[in-house]
């Protein structure tokens, strides 16, 4: 009964102290290499017409457990229908994903966005910041 | 009418002979699905879902449930799995062809088809999908018609020619091409009630004053009342984050079925106008700027204790609001009559006619009045006297035409203009009389009515008193005369007046040109004499008329009500009785000063013309542009040396203030309103006042303790209270209780005291008051407007989008002789002033007449007004 234990110990110890195997993730030097089921902020995405594909059908918003997110839809001069305004209170978010699977188009995706301390209390995410996620993915790299 | 029982899904249940399976379910809470039937329609049988398993003498089948009648004995069965089956194929093919763009369907969430479609879980179907591709059609500023939508169901059809008598839409095309669309797909024009919208099952129909701001699951939804006219239609306010977003109706609220007009539908968005008024303002070196509430109020009160000092508190005037709730007028006059101490106190309509309420009250009392709006759906007869129902009150035209289509009521309709009233009544008589000779006319048809031997005198003589003294006046009226005088033929005169003696209910609706007429005092008298002789018709038994009188907004019947007028306290007691001042003084706990009392011949604005009224409190409302005269009100007005006006928008009357308060509308508030069938009914709150804007009741409340004397009102309830137990017509209103059900003071007034019986007086026309004159050759006349309504529906965008404009209307004759043309801008002169207006031709008014509504509130038509019927001419300037 001892052995099994020293023997577990034993391999504890040599990872701790091989200055190679000592850290896991050397993060934040090295990204994390993320799983592509990972669920971090949910990002805005960009349709052909370079806006936002979200039709404010508020299925979203319905369906979010935290409710954390809110959208006033409106009508544009073409009559598409557009959210005026999106936002989505990542502190409240809890990364369930229900959005993006209730979203009808698609447009609405949790990506590897997780690095999301700031400074201000009131820092939520607005359409523009949204979709500015996506947009910095476009931009050739 | 027999009643049957029979079962539907194994619950017992009984109904009416004639009910159908379908109605008679819903009744019961039985749910069967169905997109076409609606209980306030006529049966269509269109989409097919209502199939179920009927056993009916024995034998089984199977039938659509609107389509068939219930019969004794009879088992319904809703959902078995043949009837499933076959609900699923039905749903498969409409939506093979739909255009299922839920997500930004504005009536996701709400939708008849969504909702069966998930309730029969349907997979995607077997069919090939077809998808149509029709525009959606804008044409219109708040209606949106997508074709593509639409499951055919009929449902608008039915509804705009049923409720609103217009048949503006209709199928288009055959078999698979079916859509629904206006006549040669010209753009939509008519009268925009919305009723297309309310019952459309699907998305097809949109109201576009909501134009995606939200989901019908995002919203709270609080019925109120409409803040427009005196129908008093029960509106659902939607509203997300504060903030209104549409307007919608329910069929089970209130008075209306889920009628409303344009206005109580689409007319919202003067609630968050930007010109709402949300801070207190004060004249400073003759500029407005903004002030605190205790500054303004401070001022307000110092201003009044110094004018009472200076005074007396006679010389202060108030005028009270057709708007505002009753609660609020209650205040109002007690504010003015125990702390400023006047009785100066008064209210636009009942300075139009001062007669009126006496001449109301007395109908109450003689048991003719119609104790409740919607027993104009029971009538048999209908008779429009100088009533434009479908202008001024136009969901009273809905009831009327119910009437007309379930109990083939006959309609009788006096006007001086030919007013636009559709329904597909079988009797439908139109007298056109001339301006001036409605009195003759009325007299006329009593003459026929006792001349025809239709009248019982033995029970006439029971039943009412002066009975052969009327006789005996008539005597002296030939019907050949008064159709020379009044202009209808002979024959239509008693053609009607047979009409109006058939059996059965006979419902007068008095309408405002017959009110606020210079003879209105008698020509009312008249209509009471003939409502009263229909009452005794000989040999039927079950004939029962009652007049209805038309009021303008949503509270002038409240405002009266609450004792807003100089002659009484509230609930028509006279103000001048010592028991009734005792009475006061024990509730309020303050003896009525000596001088608040009724005096003849008050009337606010002639006082401060003659320079009596020195200071005037006015509430919700804007004399400058609605009190009659124009010219009077204005000079008075200024003359005054305090004015103080309290409203939501910045008025005329409020720019010429010298302290303007901004107050809550509709939406923002507590409390009761009366409308014009006598029925009171609650208001609820669905939102925040704008900015710093208080409720009237609040603000008279803090003014009557800054001047020293306490309103200690917690809520509206406790003030309702105390008219309760002051006003006899409203004692036992408990405001908890009107949230379930509305309060009829006139049914309560009946139970509590016996019709009297009625006393004829004898009328005789007052000689002709109108003089012709060559310089101003034609005769102006006023009248209400569908579109717009007192100052909230010029601060609606998509009311002033449907009806931007005033327009004056001419007969084609007129516009001939003068080389005008339907559209010309011309001026409008009368002996006071000049108005510049467009031309409306018409061929429904008569020559010597020329037609201004007046409810633009910004078009002083008041102006040309002069106190009888004013000449006026008119022309095209030419630059
Ligand atoms: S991930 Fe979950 S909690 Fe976060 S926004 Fe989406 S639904 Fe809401
Ligand atoms: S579900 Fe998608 S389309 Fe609908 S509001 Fe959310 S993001 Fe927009
Ligand atoms: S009408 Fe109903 S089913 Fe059709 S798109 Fe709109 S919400 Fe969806
Ligand atoms: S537009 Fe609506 S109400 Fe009219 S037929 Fe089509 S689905 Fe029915
Ligand atoms: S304006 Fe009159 S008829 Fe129209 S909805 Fe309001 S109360 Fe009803």
């Amino acid at each position: 009964m001892i052995l099994p234990l020293l023997k577990g110990l034993a391999l504890t110890l040599r990872r701790f102290l091989n200055p190679k195997t000592c850290a896991t993730e050397l993060y934040p030097e090295e990204r994390p290499k993320l799983s592509t089921r990972f669920r971090g902020l949910p990002e805005l995405q960009i349709g052909k017409d370079g806006r936002e594909k979200c039709v404010a059908c508020g299925l979203c918003a319905k369906v979010c457990p935290s409710q954390c997110i809110s959208i006033e839809g409106a009508e544009d001069e073409t009559h598409r229908r557009y959210p005026k305004t999106y936002e989505l209170d990542a502190f409240r978010c809890i990364f369930c994903g229900f959005c993006e699977e209730a979203c009808p188009v698609r447009a609405i995706i949790l990506r590897d966005t997780f690095e999301l301390a700031t400074y201000e209390k009131k820092d939520v995410f607005d359409k523009e910041k949204l979709l500015d996620l996506t947009r910095k993915r476009n931009l050739p790299r | 009418m027999n009643i049957v029982q029979l079962v539907i899904d194994d619950k017992p249940i009984s109904a009416p002979e004639g009910t159908n399976v379908f109605h008679a379910a819903m009744n019961n809470g039985i749910y069967i699905p169905g997109l076409c039937y609606h209980p306030k329609l006529s049966q269509f049988g269109g989409c097919r879902l209502c199939f179920v398993e009927i056993t009916e003498r024995k034998r089984t089948g199977h039938r659509f449930a609107c389509a068939h009648p219930v019969s004794e004995g009879m088992v319904v069965k809703v959902n078995t799995p043949r009837v499933v089956r076959y609900r699923k194929s039905v749903m498969e093919y409409l939506l093979a062809h739909h255009e299922l763009s839920c997500p930004t369907c504005d009536k996701s969430g709400e939708c008849g088809l969504q909702n069966i479609t998930y309730e029969l879980n349907l997979a995607p179907g077997r069919f090939r999908t077809v998808r149509m591709h029709y525009p959606v059609i804008r044409d219109n500023p708040v209606l949106e018609l997508n074709r593509n939508r639409c499951v055919l169901c009929g449902r608008c059809v039915s509804t705009c020619k049923e409720i609103e008598g217009l048949s503006a839409i209709d199928f288009q095309n055959r078999g698979f091409k079916t859509v629904v669309g206006t006549a040669f797909d010209r753009p939509l024009e008519c009268s925009f009630c919305g009723g297309c919208v309310a019952v459309c099952p699907t998305g097809a129909w949109q109201d576009r004053t909501l134009g995606f701001r939200g989901r019908a699951w995002e919203f709270t939804s609080t019925p109120t009342i409409c803040p427009y006219c005196s129908v008093g239609c029960t509106v659902v306010v939607d509203t997300k984050a504060g903030n209104v977003r549409r307007i919608v109706s329910n069929d089970r609220l209130g008075i209306n079925e889920g009628n409303l007009c344009v206005k109580g539908r689409f007319g919202h968005e003067f609630i968050h106008s930007p010109e709402r008024l949300k801070t207190p303002l004060i004249r400073r070196n003759g500029e407005f700027s903004p002030a605190t509430w205790n500054d303004a109020l401070d001022y307000v009160s110092k201003r009044f204790q110094e004018i009472i000092q200076k005074y007396g508190g006679t010389s202060i005037g108030g005028i009270g609001s057709e708007r505002c709730t009753n609660e609020d007028n209650y205040l109002f006059q007690k504010f003015c009559r125990a702390v400023l101490g006047t009785n100066v106190i008064d209210n636009i309509s009942n300075m139009k006619s001062p007669y009126l309420n006496r001449l109301i009250y007395q109908s109450v009392v003689n048991g003719i009045a119609t104790p409740f709006l919607r027993e104009l759906e029971q009538a048999n007869t209908l008779f429009f006297f100088g009533a434009d129902v479908t202008e001024a009150h136009p969901v009273i035209g809905s009831m009327a035409r119910k009437a007309i289509r379930l109990n083939n009521a006959n309609l009788v309709i006096a006007n001086v203009r030919d007013v636009q009233f559709n329904s597909n009544a079988k009797n439908d008589v139109r007298l056109f009389y001339t301006l001036g000779s409605q009195i003759i006319l009325i007299n006329a048809l009593m003459k026929v009515i006792i001349e025809e031997g239709l009248v019982d005198e033995k029970k006439a003589e029971a039943a009412t008193n002066h009975f052969h003294e009327l006789c005996s006046a008539l005597n002296m009226v030939t019907v050949s005369e008064a159709s020379q005088q009044t202009g209808v033929p002979e024959e239509t005169i008693r053609n009607a007046a047979r009409i109006l003696a058939k059996p059965g209910r006979c419902h007068i609706i008095c309408g405002k040109d017959i009110e606020e007429d210079p003879s209105g005092e008698v020509a009312v008298k008249a209509l009471l004499n003939l409502c009263a002789l229909l009452n005794i018709l000989g040999n039927n038994e079950d004939k029962r008329a009652s007049v209805l009188f038309s009021r303008s907004h949503n509270n002038s019947q409240g405002v009266n009500d609450m004792g807003v007028v100089p002659e009484f306290l509230p609930g028509y007691l006279d103000l001048n009785d010592a028991s009734h001042r005792e009475r006061v003084k024990k509730i309020w706990g303050r003896k009525l000063p000596e001088h608040v009392v009724k005096e003849d011949s008050v009337n606010v604005i002639d006082l401060m013309l003659n320079g009596k009224v020195k200071a005037l409190y006015v509430i919700g409302e804007n004399p400058v542009m609605t009190y009659p005269y124009g010219k009077d009100v204005r000079e008075a007005c200024k003359k005054l040396d305090f004015l103080v006006v309290q409203d939501a928008f910045l008025t005329e009357t409020a720019q010429m203030a010298d302290v303007v308060l901004p107050t809550a509308i509709f939406a923002e508030k507590e409390g009761t309103f009366t409308n014009m069938g006598m029925t009171v009914q609650r208001l609820n709150r669905a939102l925040q006042p704008a900015g710093e804007a208080r409720q009237d009741w609040e603000i008279l409340c803090e003014l009557a303790k800054k001047m020293g004397y306490s309103f200690s009102y917690l809520s509206v309830k406790e003030v309702l209270q105390e008219i309760g137990s002051l006003s006899p017509i409203y004692a036992g209103i408990q405001y908890d209780r009107l949230k379930r059900k509305e309060f009829r003071w006139i049914s309560s007034f009946y139970d509590k005291n016996p019709r009297a019986p009625y006393t004829f007086e004898i009328i005789r026309p007052p000689s002709a008051a109108i003089v012709k004159r060559k310089d101003f050759p034609y005769l102006l006349l006023t009248g209400a407007s569908l579109n717009h309504h007192g100052s909230f529906s010029r601060h609606a965008k998509a009311l002033i989008a449907i009806a931007p404009e005033c327009f004056v209307e001419i007969s084609r004759k007129v516009a001939q002789d003068a080389g005008i043309l339907n559209g010309d801008t011309v001026t409008i002169e009368s002996l006071q002033n000049k108005i510049k207006l467009k031309v409306k031709v018409t061929d429904r008014i008569p020559e010597g007449i020329v037609f201004i509504p007046e409810d633009y509130e910004w078009v002083p038509v008041n102006l040309l007004r002069n106190k009888i019927y004013t000449p006026v001419k008119i022309y095209k300037e030419t630059e």
